[in-house]
Order: C-alpha cells, then sequence, then structure tokens
C-alpha cells in the first residue's frame, strides 16, 4: 500500500508541473459549458422588435394598440408609416403592423377591419415565431370586441416537471465528455512509458504491475471526481444548472464510466506501438463517439440509420445517466440498462486489455 | 572463485536473426565483467535475459545461485539494473525519483547519499527533464544503486557521453566495486572495455569470440605492436608488406596501420622507403595493440563499423 501511495503522489507531482495537461483536464471543459451556456442563454426570452403604426384614433384602434403593447415577446416601437418601414428595411425592425384609418369605423359597423403586416420574408426563422403570435393575439381581440367567450382554452403544460433548457441538456453531456476524453487518454501516458522503456526499467524491480495499474486508475478516478466538482460547481453558480438527484448514485457513475473509458483506453494501448500511432486510434474513437452520441443534442435529431451506431456507444449511456441524475431528464434508457451496458463495456474492454497488452 | 552469475548455452531467435547464438560464460564475486562487441551484437539482450527482462529460447541461467525463470522477484531485489536512455519521470525532482525508486525495495539506501555518490548535488532539486545527458546517465546509476545491490548491470553507461561525463561514470562504477559489488557491463567502446573491466568477452553476431583478461587477451593475438602513420599517397599493401618485421597491414582512407613484431627494425625500413619514393609521411606513432586490434583480426571488422 506504501508503494501505491508514493506512486500516487508521484503521478499527482508530475500532474501539477504540467500547464498543458492541467488546462486541458480542467480549464477546457469550463470553457466549453461557458462558451456554449453564453450562446444557448438568449434563447430564454425572445424579444421581437416590432413597429406599431397606428392612422386611425377610434377606441378599438388604442385597444389594440394596449393588447399588442402587453405581448412579453414584442419590444413594441409606435411611429409613422415611412419611419417604421424604412426601419424593417434596416433589419431594426422584425415586422411592422399597420393599422390602417378607418379600422375602427369598419368594426364599430360591424365588418372586417383590415390591419397590416409587413416582415422580411427573408427572416423566415423569425417570421414562423412572429406570425402566430400576432395572428393569436388578434384572435383574442377579436373574441373580446366581440364578447363571444371562447369554449376551448389551450392549458400549457409540459410533459416533465421542471423546463429542460439547454444548458441543462448540456452540462451533464459535457461532463461525459470529459470523464470519456479522461479515460481514453489516459492510454497515452502507457504508450509513452512503454516507448521510452520507463516500463522496462520498472519491471527491473520487485515493484508489481498490479500495484502500478492500481495507482494509476486511483490517480485517474481522483481527477475525475475533481473534474466532475468543478464541472458541477460552475454550471450551478453560472448557469443555475441544478443537481436534482442523489449524490451517492452520482459518484457512483462518475466511476464507472471513467472505469469504462480508462479501460477502453488501455485496450486500445495494447494495440497501439508508438506515440504516433496511439494518437490517431484514439482520436478516431474519440470523435464519432461525441457527436454520435447525443451528448450535445438530442439524438431525436439524428438520422434513423445512425441509432445502431448511437446505441452501441458506451458513452450514449453515460451521458443519458448523468443526465438524468442531475437534471431529471426524460429517460432514453432505465438506469439498470445504463449501468449494465457500461459494466459490459468495461468487462469486454478489460478482457482484452489483460490479453493483448504488451509491456515491451 | 565464487560465482554470482552463470550463463549456459544460452540461445535467443528474432525471427531468423540469432541475437544469442550459444552463449556461455560465468562472472565471479567482485569483478567487472565486460562484454564487448558491435551494435547489435546480441550484449543487450544476453543482459537483459540474465536480468530476467526477457526469456531465452533456451539454455540456463543462475543469478547469486538462483534460476532466473524461477526466481525473478528474488533476483530483482538483489540486483541493480541500468538501461539504455531510459527517461524516467520527466516532471519529478532528482531526489524523487530516487526515493519513488527506493519504495520499490524492502530496503533502500538514503536518496542524498546517492545524490553524494553520483555527484549530482548541484541538480537534486532539479527536475528529471532539465538534466544534461551525463546528468541523467548519473542518474540512471544511483537508481540502479538505489537497492545496495549485490550485482550491478550497466548497459552501455556511457554511450553518447562526452570524455568527462564518461569518465565520472567509471569512477562510480569502480567505486561500486571496491564496495564489494559484482559488474556486469556491456559496451562497445573498446577503451572503456580495456581501463575497467578486469575480464572482457568479445562478442558478434551472438557468440563470444574470445573471452579474458584484456591485456591476456591482447597478448594471446598480439605479439607484436601497432604502427600507424597517415600517407599522402596510395602506395599498395603489398609494398607496406615487405617492410623488414611487419606482420600484417590494413589501410583505410590513407591511415595505415602496419603491425610489427620489431618496431626499430620496421620504422627504419619505413623511413628509406619514404625517402625513396619521396612519400610525406604524416602523424605517425606507435602505440600497443589494443582489443579494437584483436576484434579487427579476429572479424575482419571493426567495433565501431
Amino acid at each position: 500500500m506504501k508503494v501505491v501511495q508514493k506512486l500516487l503522489v508521484a503521478n499527482i507531482k508530475q500532474f501539477l508541473r504540467e500547464r498543458s495537461a492541467l488546462f486541458w483536464t480542467f480549464a477546457f471543459p469550463i470553457f466549453f459549458i461557458l462558451i456554449f451556456g453564453a450562446v444557448f442563454s438568449g434563447g430564454d426570452n425572445i424579444n421581437f422588435s416590432v413597429g406599431l403604426v397606428v392612422q386611425d384614433d377610434s377606441p378599438a384602434a388604442q385597444g389594440l394598440t394596449e393588447i399588442l403593447k402587453q405581448v412579453p415577446a414584442f419590444e413594441l416601437n409606435v411611429g409613422e408609416e415611412e419611419a417604421e418601414l424604412q426601419a424593417l428595411k434596416d433589419g431594426d425592425r422584425r415586422a411592422v403592423i399597420i393599422v390602417p384609418s378607418g379600422f375602427g369605423e369598419a368594426i364599430s359597423q360591424g365588418s372586417k377591419g383590415d390591419i397590416d403586416i409587413y416582415y422580411d420574408s427573408t427572416q423566415t426563422s423569425s417570421i414562423q415565431i412572429l406570425l402566430p403570435i400576432v395572428r393569436r393575439v388578434l384572435d383574442e381581440y377579436d373574441r373580446t370586441i366581440g364578447h363571444t367567450p371562447s369554449l376551448i382554452q389551450i392549458q400549457e403544460k409540459t410533459l416533465q416537471t421542471r423546463d429542460i433548457r439547454a444548458i441543462d441538456y448540456l452540462v451533464p453531456g459535457i461532463l461525459a465528455m470529459a470523464l470519456m476524453q479522461l479515460g481514453i487518454f489516459a492510454a497515452m501516458p502507457l504508450v509513452v512509458e512503454r516507448e521510452n522503456r520507463v516500463l522496462k526499467r520498472l519491471g527491473a524491480t520487485p515493484l508489481r504491475r498490479s500495484t502500478m495499474i492500481l495507482s494509476a486508475v486511483i490517480f485517474r478516478l481522483m481527477i475525475a471526481v475533481g473534474q466532475a466538482a468543478l464541472i458541477i460547481i460552475v454550471a450551478k453558480l453560472v448557469f443555475h444548472v441544478p443537481m436534482l438527484g442523489s449524490w451517492f448514485f452520482l459518484t457512483g457513475v462518475i466511476i464507472l464510466g471513467t472505469l469504462t473509458f480508462l479501460a477502453m483506453g488501455y485496450m486500445m494501448s495494447a494495440f497501439a506501438k508508438t506515440q504516433e500511432t496511439a494518437m490517431p486510434m484514439l482520436m478516431a474513437v474519440q470523435f464519432p463517439m461525441m457527436f454520435l452520441s447525443g451528448i450535445f443534442f438530442p439524438t431525436e435529431m439524428m438520422p434513423s440509420f445512425m441509432r445502431p451506431i448511437m446505441d452501441a456507444m458506451p458513452l450514449t449511456y453515460l451521458g443519458d445517466s448523468l443526465r438524468q441524475i442531475m437534471v431529471d431528464s426524460s429517460a432514453l434508457h432505465s438506469h439498470l440498462i445504463n449501468v449494465g451496458v457500461l459494466g459490459g463495456w468495461f468487462a469486454v474492454c478489460l478482457i482484452v486489455a489483460v490479453r493483448f497488452f504488451k509491456w515491451e | 572463485m565464487n560465482v554470482v552469475i552463470e550463463v549456459e548455452n544460452l540461445r535467443k531467435t528474432y525471427g531468423e536473426i540469432k541475437a544469442v547464438n550459444n552463449i556461455s560464460f560465468k562472472v565471479a564475486q567482485g569483478e567487472i565483467f565486460g562484454m564487448l562487441g558491435p551494435n547489435g551484437a546480441g550484449k543487450t539482450t544476453t543482459m537483459e535475459i540474465v536480468e530476467g527482462l526477457r526469456i531465452a529460447d533456451s539454455g540456463r541461467v543462475f543469478v547469486l545461485g538462483m534460476d532466473v525463470k524461477r526466481r525473478q522477484r528474488k533476483i530483482k531485489a538483489a540486483i541493480g539494473v541500468q538501461l539504455q536512455t531510459t527517461s524516467l519521470y520527466p516532471r519529478l525532482k532528482v531526489h524523487e525519483v530516487i526515493d519513488l525508486f527506493g519504495s520499490f525495495f524492502l530496503k533502500a539506501l538514503p536518496p542524498d547519499e546517492l545524490i553524494e555518490l553520483v555527484k549530482l548535488e548541484d541538480s537534486r532539486n532539479k527536475l528529471c527533464m532539465n538534466l544534461s545527458g551525463g546528468q541523467q546517465q548519473r542518474l540512471s546509476v544511483a537508481l540502479a544503486l538505489v537497492n545496495d545491490p549485490q550485482i550491478l548491470f550497466f548497459d552501455e553507461p556511457t554511450s553518447g557521453l562526452d570524455p568527462q561525463a564518461r569518465h565520472n561514470i567509471w569512477d562510480v562504477i569502480k567505486f561500486a566495486q571496491e564496495k564489494g559489488k559484482t559488474i556486469f557491463l556491456t559496451t562497445h567502446y573498446m577503451e572503456e572495455a580495456e581501463r575497467l573491466c578486469e575480464r572482457v568477452a568479445i562478442i558478434d553476431h551472438g557468440e563470444i569470440i574470445a573471452m579474458g583478461r584484456p591485456d591476456k587477451l591482447i597478448d594471446q593475438y598480439f605479439h607484436e605492436e601497432a604502427i600507424e602513420f597517415q600517407l599522402d599517397q596510395s602506395i599498395g599493401e603489398d609494398a607496406l608488406h615487405q617492410l623488414a618485421g611487419a606482420t600484417n597491414v590494413v589501410e583505410e582512407n590513407g591511415k595505415v596501420t602496419v603491425y610489427s613484431g620489431s618496431v626499430p627494425l620496421t620504422i627504419s625500413a619505413l623511413m628509406e622507403m619514404a625517402k625513396q619514393k619521396d612519400m610525406k609521411l604524416t602523424e605517425l606513432y606507435v602505440r600497443r595493440a589494443t582489443l579494437e586490434d584483436v576484434f579487427l583480426k579476429l572479424t575482419g571488422r571493426r567495433i565501431r563499423d
């Protein structure tokens, strides 16, 4: 045990003295969260700048103005027709609503009152959101002046007990990615040490290989837990990403996930003779996993022929598991399946690694 | 003679190449035994089999009376090993690495004692990655000594070092011998073998072609001395062969070595010839034969080709 501890301390010292390793391990995932968080945080309160031109001074037109002012998604600018249309052309308005003169008179006589909406047809995405809102506002207004109570009322309820924001979805994914990289890239030092004959030199001492591997695994697990803690804390402080589930279960899944990817890394180091072959090999495994296992965006967005690939990747299950525990997202798989698949991958990689790893 | 290393009919083949081809030798307690030969001759392979790092195809190896195949951990606890080009933990400090290696053994010498022994006091707190080649090598020697071993193995201990660094390593090796340790080293430096080793085995193509005390080996193969000089024109080996007293002639790029049983006779004949043929003769000197000459005589090649 004394030797395990000595090797562990040596590993930690080496790690702390290597700035680039520190950066990639701790700062990189945090940058990821901050950047993605900043990108997605705009999605929470969408604001459309809308111009309103009222050319009618009837009570009906004033009433409509009041209602439009209350639409939270609109930043309403009341002005003259010419100025507002110019603002639309300049891109300062998403749409301009014009209430022409005679609008109030038409309504009071019981006929239809026309309203003009100008918009930039190239801005398809915002128009798709904006036009339905305007329609609904007008419907609502129509109903109040027509005194016809609406018979059907829509009650909006989402299926989940709480809303999952994009950042909530993303943070457990980034944690999963960080653990995957930590595990897989643990193969690199081993390949380097074999190439530099360090493993051989250690083999000339009574040091047991199991002792060496044990201390290396404990070292990686310590980093994994530290990394996870940092990611969770930053996400909580900056973006208020919650941690809803059991801390005990979360720690367990983090450890299982790290062990699985460590075994996968060691398995690959058994087949890569040099650093030059190891690096592309690790990349070839980690990149598809990063983008096809739904850690950044829901897997529903992927074409169906990719489903079997996603279903095979351990990262899919680690991401899903962490997401369920942390933000209580809807489950892709049950906890039992997630843990089972990770455990299965762990066992297979470990067996292959032990069978094929060469110390020289 | 108390034998501490015993190797019998050792063989190791890699594909078609016979790296070690039926090698047998013994090393006595307290001696410095060297294996001299060119790169790829099978020195390192032989040494690593004795250390228990490689497994032989056939043959028997006993270290301190124990079979290397069966008592590996016990043997490893009693030997010290220095390998070629090992760059250990680059971001550990010198004293930290020595301390770490000490922890692999049941008993270990204090790091500072070893640092003093290999003269690394000034670099005690340096990171290994910042050491010079000579300092790295001295650290490597210190690590081989960490468990106060009975037998020390050095694989090319001074390879690539400058003369001063080389002498430092030699001092440490001699000091270890004075402490009663047995030393087994490999080298392709003729000078290192002659000055350091009490006994050498000359090895080529996986076979031992000569073995014994360096001066005895030279005496065995050479009763003559070597006359060396540079010539500005080639006159052919045949003409030189006819010099009085000359037994053998080797000419390489204008550098001529004439082996002679009677130096005064040969030199005066050489002077006469130079005068007659108006040859320009430079860098003339006489030396006794070396292990390099022995190797050349036995194989027709130089050690460092």
